[in-house]
């Protein structure tokens, strides 16, 4: 029941993320042209069918199109936004390959995507402590080192607002 | 009158005698309010149980305002908050052109362009390796489909070939057989043959073939 499809590892979010094609940013339209049939093409079947899914996950603000069976030979095509297009060739090889030249020549190098995590990660600072949604921690009792949460360990009855009422009043 | 102020007046109730019966109430004279120590509280009843008799006549009036005060408070506030907001405006716009210009600049600077050319300059480098990759196949799929076709023709070639000798052979051997035929101008001399030597076909052979006894022809 929770499996659906040939290979459906293709739509677990881990095999998602391993997908390492992030496009730049002026990279607008894929277009892929393959035909269902023929040895020269199953490369490219292959690339739609296991790699195109780690793609538009990695870039969900980039079309990509298919096109089956309209040209004798099958080719990827990229429209940028300055109106430029870039044609591969995609004829008699593998999937890998084509991701790797797809990487090398349209895809956000690995120093780039490492420059851009650590601004990602200066915005936010790892020690506040807040709502789930802007924080890793919600409470201070979350924190290690400090008091923990009086809801699972109760507090020492020297830091109890009773008990400390109940002295002053004694006293 | 200010709008907000009609929410103090008084309703149709006799408000002395409700001033007098409440206690020392923060203003004096125009309307009860809640004293300090009596604050809202549910109490007894839930919210959607419906108030009781003696609160029939009750009307709350909001706390009674100072209309000069009123209008003096909303004044400086009105100044403070368009000042904040104008501040705010400001360092929002301010921030996002900072951003926007470094996004620009990243985006635009010469070395990107030139790695840009470089990257496309290697994917044409790599069409056109294709290209020759393709034309190659394309050649060698030729030469194969013409040694193909020849093969097949000279197979065929060769058929036809072996099956005119055969059928010479047989020509031939039906040439060689049609002499011991017997025809109507030999009929008798080949009967006479036969009589004359008479063949004895009363013999045994074993399994490999040999003529194992012979009965002598009576």
């Amino acid at each position: 029941m929770p499996m659906k499809g040939r290979f459906p590892v293709r739509r677990t979010l881990q095999y998602l993320s391993q997908g390492d094609v992030v496009f730049k940013s002026s990279v607008k339209v894929m277009t892929v042209n393959y035909n269902t049939a023929g040895e020269l093409s199953e490369g490219a079947r292959k690339f739609v069918f296991f790699n195109i899914p780690q793609i538009q996950y990695k870039n969900p603000w980039v079309q990509i199109m298919l096109f089956r069976n309209m040209t004798p030979s099958p080719f990827l095509r990229f429209y940028l936004d300055n109106g430029e297009q870039v044609l591969v060739d995609v004829e008699d090889k593998t999937n890998k390959e084509i991701t790797e030249h797809v990487k090398k020549i349209l895809g956000k190098s690995k120093e780039m995507l490492e420059k851009e995590e650590r601004e990602r990660k200066k915005l936010s600072h790892p020690a506040t402590f807040g709502p789930k949604k802007y924080h890793l921690r919600e409470c201070m009792c979350e924190i290690e080192g400090q008091v923990p949460c009086p809801a699972f360990v109760p507090l020492p009855k020297e830091m109890r607002g009773k008990y400390k009422a109940a002295m002053k009043n004694e006293a | 009158m200010l709008p907000v102020l009609r929410r103090c007046c008084p309703g149709p109730v006799p408000l002395p005698a409700l001033a007098a019966a409440l206690g020392p109430g923060p203003f004096p004279g125009l309307c009860p309010g809640w004293s300090p120590r009596a604050v809202p509280a549910r109490g007894r009843k839930t919210r959607h149980d419906p108030p009781s008799k003696s609160k029939a006549g009750r009307v709350n009036l909001p706390p009674p305002v100072d209309p000069e005060e009123l209008l003096v408070v909303q004044e400086r506030y009105r100044q403070y908050r368009l000042v904040l907001d104008a501040l705010r405006a400001e360092f929002r716009a301010e921030v996002l052109q900072k951003k926007r210009e470094e996004r620009l600049a990243a985006e635009d600077s010469a070395e990107e362009l030139e790695e840009h050319r470089r990257l496309m300059a290697w994917n044409d480098e790599e069409n056109a390796r294709q290209q020759k990759r393709r034309e190659e196949r394309a050649r060698k799929e030729e030469e194969e489909q013409k040694r193909r076709k020849l093969e097949i023709a000279e197979k065929q070639a060769r058929k036809m070939e072996a099956f005119l000798e055969e059928k010479e052979k047989e020509v031939l051997q039906l040439q060689e057989e049609a002499k011991t035929f017997i025809t109507p101008e030999n009929l008798e001399a080949r009967i006479e043959e036969c009589l004359d030597n008479p063949r004895n076909y009363n013999f045994a052979i074993d399994k490999d073939g040999r003529i194992v006894k012979r009965t002598v022809l009576s």
